[in-house]
């Protein structure tokens, strides 16, 4: 328990270190910061409301400390385009966002965790030299151009799934879940081809290493089968590292989903900012980094907390 | 028989030149470097409205047109000089910050753990978002791109320049400095700054080229400098023109020169690392 408490009080540090980061940013900057919570063109009695809610008027540390206040109960001001408070609408646009990246994260893993065996096993072997010329590659790829390439050959060309949006709005019961998914394949994917190659050069390396452990010769030459000394035990100890750098990812890849779902037209939440970009929506760009980051916190709380039930050594260190 | 004592820049570099991928990605770079020097000379700034809309590539037009009649290879052309200087300015402009605060925290004892934590909690945040807001604030530009970028990328490099310090700090000659009475300055400077050289060089090669999609990131969703061409704003402007699905070339084009210049960094950096760790085992 005191392992969780730990992990529990790095998420909040990271979380409020966030919060304060962006406050400070938005005041340092020139121009109003009132722009930040509130449109120069809302009626005078909302405007006011929200400035006497944020205490805009009042010294920067009175500032501060009522920010952290509205925060805490939710309001992350007002949208200029709809006059909605953002968390309105960043929380009608988060389940999109989740499905997206968590269904990206799952199909990484499940096709890293065997290219990175293929290419440790087969070390300076033409089948790990190609492996690694791709990751490189794929890490080297720009976000949208892969997006914009999927959408143009599975897309356009060849007409396999749809290019834009999430569902299908006449679709119900089984044939609306059939759609989604129908409309979820190409932005996943996209995602899946950026987070791949990082994924698979860190499990290569990490098996690798773990290949030449003295647990391992000592499991060979018991007569263990080679494939089983592979996927029982090398495995094993190789993931917790190549979870550490999927959790240090996970910045990237709401980076990621951000850029993917501008490209297709993706309601999610890198949707929504791309749409505030245009109109110089503030409040909701910061509300979007705010809620961002408390997912990308969230998440690495929820791994962390699951390697320490699996891997008693985690919750020693 | 007589052997040639090389120096271990030498070797370095003999080694490297046996690397075909890297010099090849040198070639690349270069290459790249010579057209943004030479834009002017290539090909007129795109602007304004042309006849000839959403053409297909041609003799006239290499790369095709755009929904306006613009020349893509223009704006190719044009976008390489914005992005590599962005790309290049934003990279040094880190590099020098997460120096600083890099050799700080590894000679200033005091210093480590909050500099620490603040890099650990600064690379554990999702920066896209952030930089979104920041430059949005700011009021799109050249400018603007170069700081916001730099702000945000330093941590990775003082992360870096932490590590390969810390291993210098208690070495004797450290000592030796402080004993005959040397500043502190004076030590940073003589004896930290050059030991953490040659890992700042592979550093600025890596940070270029994720400031390079960090800016076409950026320049994709709208933020881009609106008077100047960067391979960002040419795939924002095909996202708002609605020719994503239509018109490949004004896509393919500029995405082959983001993924060229950022495969040929880290091909370079690949190879060079190689080069310096070959030191060892010949």
């Amino acid at each position: 328990m005191r392992f969780i408490g730990i992990r529990l009080a790095r998420g909040l540090l990271t979380l409020w270190f966030a919060v304060t980061v962006t406050f400070f940013l938005v005041r340092l900057l020139p121009g109003d910061p009132v722009l930040a919570v509130a449109d120069p063109n809302m009626t005078e009695e909302l405007r006011q409301k929200l400035l006497a809610d944020f205490g805009l008027d009042q010294p920067l540390g009175v500032q501060y400390l009522n920010y952290l206040g509205q925060l805490l109960q939710g309001n992350l001001g007002m949208s200029f385009r709809q006059s909605v408070p953002v968390t309105t609408v960043l929380m009608e646009r988060l389940p999109w966002t989740l499905i997206l990246t968590i269904s990206a994260m799952v199909v990484t893993i499940a096709l890293g965790i065997p290219l990175g065996v293929l290419a440790a096993t087969r070390a300076k072997g033409w089948m790990d030299r190609v492996i690694q010329l791709t990751g490189v590659t794929a890490q080297s790829l720009f976000v949208p151009s892969v997006g914009i390439f999927l959408m143009y050959v599975l897309g356009v060309w060849l007409g396999w799934f749809p290019i834009g949006g999430a569902v299908d709005l006449d679709a119900t019961g089984f044939a609306a879940t059939l759609s989604m998914l129908h409309h979820l394949v190409l932005p996943c994917l996209s995602l899946v081809l950026i987070q791949l190659g990082g994924y698979v050069l860190t499990m290569r390396t990490t098996l690798i290493d773990a290949l030449g452990e003295d647990y391992v010769s000592l499991a060979k030459a018991k007569g263990v089968k080679p494939g089983k000394v592979v996927w029982k035990h090398a495995l094993r100890n190789a993931l917790l590292p190549t979870t550490t750098i999927a959790g240090l990812q996970l910045g990237t890849l709401v980076g990621g989903a951000v850029l993917t779902e501008t490209i297709y037209a993706y309601p999610g939440i890198g949707r929504a900012v791309f749409e505030a970009v245009g109109q110089l929506d503030f409040p909701v760009l910061q509300g979007a980094f705010v809620l961002l980051a408390a997912a990308v916190v969230v998440a690495n709380l929820l791994t962390d907390v699951a390697y320490g039930i699996l891997d008693p050594r985690v919750r020693t260190s | 028989m007589t052997t040639v004592e090389l120096t271990p820049r030498q070797r370095t570099w003999s080694a490297f030149r046996r690397n075909p991928l890297g010099v090849g990605s040198g070639a690349v770079l270069l290459l790249l470097s010579l057209i943004a020097v030479l834009a002017p000379l290539l090909a007129p700034f795109p602007e304004g409205y042309g006849s000839d809309t959403s053409q297909p590539p041609s003799a006239t037009h290499w790369f095709g047109t755009d929904d306006i009649g613009q020349d893509v290879f223009a704006q190719v052309v044009w976008g390489t000089r914005v992005s590599m200087a962005v790309g290049l300015s934003a990279s040094v402009l880190a590099i020098v910050i997460g120096l600083l605060i890099g050799v700080s925290a590894a000679y200033f004892r005091r210093l480590d753990t909050p500099l620490g934590v603040l890099v650990d909690l600064s690379l554990s945040l999702p920066m896209l978002p952030l930089m979104i807001l920041v430059a949005a604030l700011a009021g799109p530009s050249v400018r603007t791109l170069v700081v916001v970028i730099a702000l945000f990328s330093w941590p990775e490099v003082a992360r870096v320049v932490r590590s390969q310090a810390l291993a210098i700090v208690p070495m004797p000659f450290v000592s030796a400095a402080k004993v005959v009475g040397g500043s502190s300055w004076w030590i940073v400077r003589k004896h930290l700054l050059p030991g953490v050289v040659p890992v700042v060089g592979v550093s600025v090669v890596l940070t270029t080229s994720r400031a390079v999609l960090a800016e076409a990131g950026l320049s994709f969703l709208g933020l881009g400098d609106p008077n100047s061409w960067s391979w960002g704003t040419i795939l924002h402007k095909a996202q708002q023109s609605g020719s994503l699905a239509s018109a490949w070339w004004t896509t393919l084009f500029p995405s082959a020169a983001i993924l060229l210049l950022v495969l040929s960094t880290t091909l370079l950096s690949v190879a060079y690392n190689d080069a310096r760790n070959h030191r060892s085992d010949a």
